[in-house]
C-alpha cells in the first residue's frame, strides 16, 4: 500500500513528451500513474522507462476515461492524495506542491488549478475566448464563480476521489468533474499555476467545433438512463 | 384500410418498442409511446388530425402528421444514443477493469522479481 501522493496522467499518443513530463513529477517527489489511452505509438514504454506505473487501456477511451481509471487505481493502492496532470507538457511539475498543500493541511479536499489566477504562457486569443466561454458555462450551471474550469490539473483527497464517478469519457469530463465536485458538498479552493502552451499541445488542444461537441455531450447528458 | 393496416401494425411494433425503453429511458419510452399512439389514432381518424391541425393553427391534417413524425424521429435517435452511451459505459467498465487488473498483476510480478525473498 502506497502513502505517497499519486499523479495520475492521462496521455494518448504523446511519446515524444511524456518521458520528460514524467521525470519532472519524479523529480518533485511524487508517485506517477500514467494511462495509456490506447496510443498507437510508444507512450507506455517510454513512460515505464521513465519512472511511471503504466496503467494501459485496451482501447481508446477518452480522456475523462483515463482519469477516471487513474483514480480508482490509486485509490486502490491506498492513495491519500491523487492529482490529476496533463500528459502533454502544458502544466508545471513545480506547481504540485502548492496544489497538494491545502489537501494535505485539510484545508480542502479538492484544490483546482487556475491558469487565470497564475499564468498563460503563449494562450492564443482563440483559445481564451473559449476558455472563458467555457468560464461562463459553467458559472450559469454551476453557480459557482471560478476562474478556470476547464484546467486538467487538479487534486483531491482520498475522500473527494472516492465520490468523482466520471461517465462523460471524452473533453466534456472536464464539466461533468467540476459539477461532481461542486454538488459534493466538500470544500475546494483555486491554486494559482501555470498553463505553458506550445504548438506540440496546441495543436492537440479543444478547437470551436470541439467547444459545441463538449455542450452537445452535456446537454445529450442531462438525459440518462 | 390495406395501408390503414399496415401502418397500424407498424405503430403496434412502435408501442411495444416504447414500452421496452420505459424501462431504461422512462421519459422517452412514454413520450415514445404517446406519440406512436397518436400516429394510430390519426391512422383511423384522419378527419380528426384536420381538426386538430386547424386548432393548432397548422393548415393542414398531413402537416401535423409530419409534424409529429419528426418528434417521433428525434426521440427514436435520442433512444439510441442513450443506448449507445450506456453500451459504451458497459465497454468502459471491462476495458478500465482489464487495465487495471492487468497493470496490478504486472506489478506484483516485477516486484517479486526484484525481491524474490519477499
Amino acid at each position: 500500500m502506497s502513502l505517497n501522493p499519486w499523479v495520475v496522467v492521462p496521455a494518448y499518443n504523446e511519446g515524444d513528451v511524456i518521458g520528460g513530463v514524467v521525470a519532472s513529477i519524479i523529480r518533485q517527489g511524487f508517485e506517477v500513474a500514467v494511462v495509456d489511452d490506447g496510443s498507437t505509438d510508444d507512450t507506455a514504454v517510454v513512460a515505464e522507462n521513465a519512472g511511471a506505473t503504466v496503467i494501459r487501456h485496451p482501447i481508446n477511451l477518452g480522456q475523462g476515461a483515463a482519469i477516471q481509471t487513474g483514480i480508482e487505481y490509486t485509490l486502490t493502492l491506498g492513495a491519500p492524495y491523487i492529482l490529476t496532470f496533463d500528459g502533454d507538457g502544458q502544466h508545471a511539475a513545480e506547481d504540485l506542491k502548492a496544489m497538494l498543500e491545502p489537501l494535505a493541511s485539510g484545508k480542502a479536499d479538492f484544490t483546482l488549478g487556475s491558469r487565470t489566477m497564475g499564468r498563460a504562457v503563449n494562450l492564443p486569443l482563440s483559445r481564451k475566448i473559449i476558455l472563458q466561454a467555457a468560464t461562463l458555462f459553467s458559472r450559469i450551471s454551476l453557480g459557482r464563480s471560478l476562474t478556470d474550469t476547464h484546467n486538467g490539473f487538479r487534486g483531491m483527497t482520498r475522500r473527494g476521489a472516492g465520490l468523482i464517478n466520471l461517465r462523460h469519457h471524452r473533453m466534456a469530463h472536464a464539466s461533468e468533474i467540476l459539477g461532481q465536485i461542486v454538488r459534493s458538498g466538500l470544500p475546494f479552493v483555486e491554486v494559482p499555476v501555470t498553463i505553458q502552451y506550445t504548438d506540440y499541445s496546441l495543436q492537440k488542444g479543444q478547437g470551436a467545433l470541439e467547444a459545441v461537441r463538449i455542450l452537445a455531450e452535456l446537454a445529450a447528458g442531462t438525459v440518462r438512463r | 384500410m390495406t395501408a390503414q393496416i399496415f401502418l397500424s401494425l407498424l405503430l403496434f411494433v412502435a408501442i411495444i418498442y416504447a414500452w421496452i425503453a420505459t424501462s431504461r429511458a422512462p421519459a422517452i419510452g412514454v413520450l415514445f409511446g404517446l406519440v406512436a399512439l397518436t400516429g394510430l389514432y390519426f391512422v383511423w381518424l384522419p378527419s380528426h388530425a384536420i381538426a386538430i391541425a386547424h386548432r393548432l393553427g397548422i393548415g393542414r391534417g398531413v402537416d401535423l402528421v409530419i409534424y409529429i413524425w419528426m418528434v417521433f424521429s428525434v426521440l427514436a435517435i435520442l433512444n439510441l444514443h442513450l443506448n449507445n452511451k450506456a453500451l459504451l459505459d458497459k465497454i468502459t467498465e471491462l476495458a478500465r477493469r482489464i487495465a487495471i487488473s492487468e497493470t496490478t498483476s504486472r506489478v506484483a510480478l516485477d516486484e517479486d522479481k526484484d525481491d524474490p525473498g519477499a
